[in-house]
């Protein structure tokens, strides 16, 4: 008996019992659409915590620091390594209420250099970036991120405006273009960023710093650079092996390695808990084709009895069992994609299609099919011809 | 005259636990020549249908020998067997045995789709021919729970022809069917033993059944009793 024979085989007497052939595959269909499902979402993740990264600045670090750092400390730092393309300090990050006219915006304040703005390569859309006049002689200016000129500006110009920041008047010079979410959720277009040496004097009120902004000329320089400069620090502040620093020095890279990290972690777990529904789904298919084959005795006694071999056996029961899970294996596929697609633009990710889950899945359904199918085929194929065909 | 079968001191027995054991089959040596049309009869637990599930390759003997066309049953193995069974033998059995929720068409189609190399076209042609051949032209879609007994038993002939055997194997095939029935499904092994040359051995306990035949076994207690020929110009036309 050829292929398409033992199909069409299959495939009638799995119709003969719709119900149950549906509720038996139920544990694959969702099996698979889990997979599907989950390493969708996982992916989605992975890029959009890339992209968020990269936004960020792929050659960009930050030096956290307990101990404050000066606007000397700025040069030095700069002067410890060869590779700094840009160097910032970053004051505040701190809440304060903004005010124009008679809209008020809770935001955060950002006290950096121009250097900050080309690390992030974060354009103007209204106005310019600060001069060095500006940043030497305190001059109350701010550049306002998308969000904040939004809620205070709507769509007007908001060059040479005067808004209060904490009760202080401030000009707005300028406006940033939109950056989005960061993976933490905050936005982070709700920003004022002013000269640091401004922010230091009159949100703040000291001078000094705990955080540096820095990038390098290129990625691939970012680690050694990190490296350097904590060798730098360690000693500069005569911190002696062994002993904990009271600095850190993140790089981006770090961050992704963390994100992706995480990614994996969790992709891991979850194909974990969907190879479980696979195998469960399995078992179900087992069961199922036992009883099967239990029915149908007589019947194999009538095709052993007309000339049926037990590979003929074997295949009709093993094709059934097979079609059973390729079938859930391709519905699961549909409804693992639907729910992916849904969960993508309800959350805002970007949807990618990948053929490669969608192979595996397919193949891994076919290959638990096979896997749980054989018992049953071999225990069809086995009977006697006799005893199958007195079986009542 | 060609042998077809050939049954040497065939025993069989079955264990029904360690210690009991039953012959079901006690030392029988039968010949049985090519074109021969004889029956099998004997009280139930004669042994007789196990002898026939034998010559069918349905079961297995527990020694002696058993050719067929020449071969011995023992060196083959079970795709051998398989083939006999699909190829050299067309069984009908009491129960009919079709397969349920399938058509008569695909029923008497199914040896010649096992066996294999023949086009869809063809298999569909020869079901056909065969249908129309034991009188149920017209039936080729029906499923056998809406065919009387009568025609479920003329679908397993036909069946059992689709591949041309050399040999065809009735247990008790009017057993389940009235005497009008009856009657037709002899009048059909009869046509086939005398116009297609098929050798039909069949069992069955009804003198009215076995006086179609040419030859008469009758078993008794696992042993042959009597086997007698009767020599008579066989005209039954069926009806």
């Amino acid at each position: 008996m050829n292929v398409s024979n033992l199909l069409l085989t299959a495939l009638r007497s799995l119709g003969k019992n719709k119900m149950r052939s549906a509720l038996t595959s139920l544990g694959i269909i969702i099996g698979v659409a889990s997979v599907i499902m989950m390493v969708g979402i996982g992916n989605s993740a992975r890029v959009s915590v890339r992209d968020k990264v990269y936004t960020y600045g792929a050659n960009a670090m930050s030096i956290n620091s307990e101990r404050p750092f000066t606007e000397p400390d700025l040069e030095r730092l700069r002067r410890s390594t060869s590779y700094i393309k840009y160097i910032t300090p970053m004051v505040g990050r701190k809440a304060v209420n903004v005010k124009f006219e008679n809209r008020f915006l809770e935001s955060r304040v950002r006290g950096v250099n121009n250097d900050f703005f080309r690390i992030q390569e974060w354009p103007v859309t209204f106005g310019r970036y600060f001069t060095e006049l500006e940043i030497l002689s305190y001059e109350k200016v701010v550049i306002l991120g998308d969000s904040a000129r939004l809620s205070l500006f709507g769509n007007s110009n908001p060059v040479g405006r005067i808004i209060l920041v904490n009760n202080v008047p401030f000009m707005v010079i300028g406006s940033l273009s939109e950056l989005g979410q960061a993976f933490s959720g905050r936005d982070q277009d709700n920003v004022v960023i002013m000269p640091f040496t401004t922010a230091g004097l009159k949100i703040e009120g000291r001078r000094d710093f705990n955080e540096i902004f820095a990038s390098t000329y290129s990625e691939d320089l970012v680690e050694k650079t990190a490296g350097e400069i904590r060798r730098f620090l360690r000693s500069e502040r005569s911190i002696v092996p062994g002993q904990a620093e009271d600095f850190t020095v993140k790089t981006s890279r770090e961050k992704l390695e963390m994100a992706e990290y995480i990614a994996k972690t969790l992709a891991i777990l979850l194909a974990g808990i969907a190879s479980i529904s696979l195998i469960v789904g399995g078992i179900g298919i087992m069961n199922i084709m036992l009883v099967s084959v239990s029915e149908r005795t007589r019947e194999i006694g009538i095709r052993m009895a007309i000339g049926a071999r037990r590979q003929d056996i074997l295949l009709q029961f093993l094709i059934e069992a097979v079609t059973l899970s390729a079938g859930g294996g391709i519905a699961g596929i549909t409804l693992g994609i639907f729910i992916y697609f849904i969960i993508t633009i309800a959350v805002g990710w970007p949807f990618l299609f990948s053929v490669f889950s969608i192979a595996i899945s397919f193949l891994f359904s076919g290959a638990v099919g096979v896997f749980f199918g054989y018992y049953p085929a071999r225990k069809a194929s086995d009977l006697k011809p006799i005893d199958a065909l007195r079986y009542e | 005259m060609d042998r077809v079968i050939e049954v040497r001191d065939l025993v069989k027995t079955y264990f029904i636990s360690d210690d009991v054991s039953v012959h079901a089959i006690n030392g029988i040596s039968l010949s049985v020549a090519k074109g021969e049309f004889l029956a099998i009869m004997g009280a139930s637990g004669s042994g007789k249908s196990t002898f026939m599930n034998i010559l069918g390759f349905l079961d297995s003997l527990s020694s002696g020998s058993y050719l067929l066309d020449g071969v011995e049953q023992a060196s083959l193995d079970d795709d051998r067997k398989a083939e006999i069974r699909n190829t050299k033998i067309g069984f009908v059995f009491q129960g009919f045995n079709l397969l349920s929720r399938t058509s008569a068409l695909e029923n008497v189609e199914l040896p010649m789709i096992y066996r294999g190399g023949a086009r869809p076209s063809e298999v569909r042609e020869k079901a056909r021919e065969l249908l129309a051949m034991v009188g149920l032209s017209g039936r080729e879609d029906h499923h056998p729970n809406r065919l009387s007994g009568g025609e479920q038993q003329r679908v397993a002939i036909a069946r059992s022809l689709i591949n041309e055997p050399a040999i065809i194997l009735a247990d008790e095939p009017t057993g389940n069917l009235d005497s009008r029935n009856t009657a037709d499904i002899m009048g059909i092994f009869t046509r086939l033993n005398i116009e297609l040359g098929i050798t039909i051995i069949l069992v069955t306990h009804e003198p009215e059944v076995a006086s179609y035949t040419r030859r008469k076994i009758v078993f008794r207690d696992g042993l042959i009793l009597q086997d007698t020929s009767i020599k008579k110009n066989v005209r039954r036309s069926g009806k």
